[in-house]
């Protein structure tokens, strides 16, 4: 196989992975106000329970390699889940427990 | 390779900066590290700060980098002579996450080679539980431990009981005598984690592709037992060059007046770690003869996210046989790119 027929086959099999991502992406948009809806619902039944679970989650999860970080706010949390997000494969409702926890 | 992959970044970044942001602030992170080591009577001093920086780019993306500035200081005849130091630097890692759902995150840029466990996920000073590195480390990661190109991630299957995840990559050919010099390589790792028991294994593979081809396969297991504030950790690897495997585990002593007592703070270490040279391959940045060693130390955890570490360990080897000693200091820090950006 010639070196232009891989590149060719190598971009068309980036810019498909490109849109399948881009539409898994779009699918997931959430609707904003049935999103904060839903949270607020959740907050106000068990916001204990969410915090325990994300504890649970948390020493499943992250607490393989290492402890719980110090004196973090809820923004600097939200962009480390992120981060560890990717590392550790969690999902969005993971990330959403453990930020419970970890900057309730 | 270098053009396509930059391609691929704009792209994507330009579709996260369109999508709707949260309250999204950049951060640094990392830690600053001191490190004291005395192998065989020859003694170097190791200051570094190792800063991570993360930006999230909309809801869907982020861009992340971690960069290691040190300066090495060593005796000019190794046991004796004035010290003499050399300032290094190196990006470990500089990529764009697309984090598509929990089943698939795309990496695209400069990444740590997913090869079994140590290099991605313990390697930070203020992770590891000893300030050396196993001898295997450069098993399927090479000198630099990171690679150019694109990756995906996520989890296969997830279940109550059990948890399939995986990783793909595929790096192409940077200068091999820069900062950034990485080979052709394809390989991936895919992992069970078991979260009852708290136990993961998996294995790694990976295809060298640069110059004479060769494949390298790994194993790692990982155990937190609920019960015991214990973790142990294990990894082999085999390639042309050879085999290793190590196996560590920490105690931390949480259950003697909790984990912030004076004693809690306390978690002894101990490791121990063989490798087998098989045939010399020049630039596979393993040890150049079998060698054998056993270590065991005591971690200590101060507030503030300061941790002591000081070891022991025996090294063996046909040639001599040497003490290690090691003591660090390890400070992880964590603040907002912008004064208010943590409110």
């Amino acid at each position: 196989m010639s070196a232009s027929i891989r590149l060719k086959l190598c971009l068309i099999c980036l810019l498909g992975l490109f849109l399948y991502a881009a539409a898994r992406c779009q699918a997931q948009q959430p609707q904003p106000a049935q999103t904060n809806s839903t949270s607020a619902t959740k907050n106000a039944q068990a916001p204990a329970n969410e915090s325990e679970e994300g504890e649970k989650l948390f020493r499943t999860n992250c607490g393989r390699c290492h402890n719980p970080p110090e004196d973090l706010s809820p923004r600097e949390a939200r962009v480390v889940l992120r981060q560890m997000r990717v590392r550790a494969m969690l999902s969005a409702e993971d990330e959403r427990l453990i930020l419970k926890y970890i900057a309730p | 390779m270098i053009g396509k992959i930059g391609a691929m970044l704009v792209l994507i970044a330009a579709c996260a900066l369109g999508a709707p942001a949260q309250e999204n602030v950049p951060i640094i992170s990392g830690g600053a590290d001191f490190l004291t080591s005395t192998q065989g009577g020859a003694t170097t001093l190791l200051p570094a700060l190792v800063p991570v920086v993360a930006a999230p780019l909309g809801n869907h993306v982020l861009f992340e980098s971690r960069g290691e500035l040190l300066e090495f200081y060593s005796r000019q005849n190794g046991r004796t002579g004035p010290y003499q130091h050399q300032f290094i630097w190196a990006i470990d890692y500089m990529q764009l996450d697309f984090v598509i759902d929990s089943h698939l995150t795309i990496v695209a840029g400069r990444f740590l080679t997913p090869f079994n466990i140590y290099n991605e996920r313990l390697a930070p000073a203020w992770i590891h539980n000893f300030e050396n590195g196993p001898f295997t480390y450069s098993f399927g990661n090479g000198p630099v431990g990171s690679s150019t190109g694109l990756m995906a991630r996520g989890v296969l299957v997830a279940r109550p009981s059990y948890e399939v995840n995986y990783t793909a990559y595929y790096s192409g050919l940077v200068d091999l005598n820069s900062h950034w010099g990485t080979g052709r390589t394809a390989g991936g790792r895919m992992g069970v984690f078991f979260p009852g028991p708290r136990l993961e294994a998996g294995f790694s593979y990976e295809r060298y592709l640069q110059d004479t081809h060769r494949n390298i396969e790994g194993l790692y297991f990982s155990w937190q037992p609920k019960s015991v504030p214990l973790d142990v950790k294990s990894e082999w690897a085999h390639s042309p060059s050879g085999q290793g495997y190590w196996l560590e585990g920490l105690y931390r002593l949480s259950r003697f007046r909790g984990p912030d007592s004076a004693l809690g703070r306390l978690a002894p270490v101990a490791r121990v770690e063989q490798f087998h040279r098989d045939q010399f391959i020049a630039g596979d940045g393993l040890p150049g003869t079998n060698l054998k060693e056993g270590d065991f130390g005591l971690n200590y955890y101060l507030p503030h996210e300061i941790r002591l570490n000081g070891t022991y360990g025996r090294q063996f080897s046909s040639q001599r046989n040497v003490n290690v000693w090691n003591f660090g200091l390890t400070y992880r820090f964590l603040f907002p790119m912008w004064p208010g950006g943590s409110k």
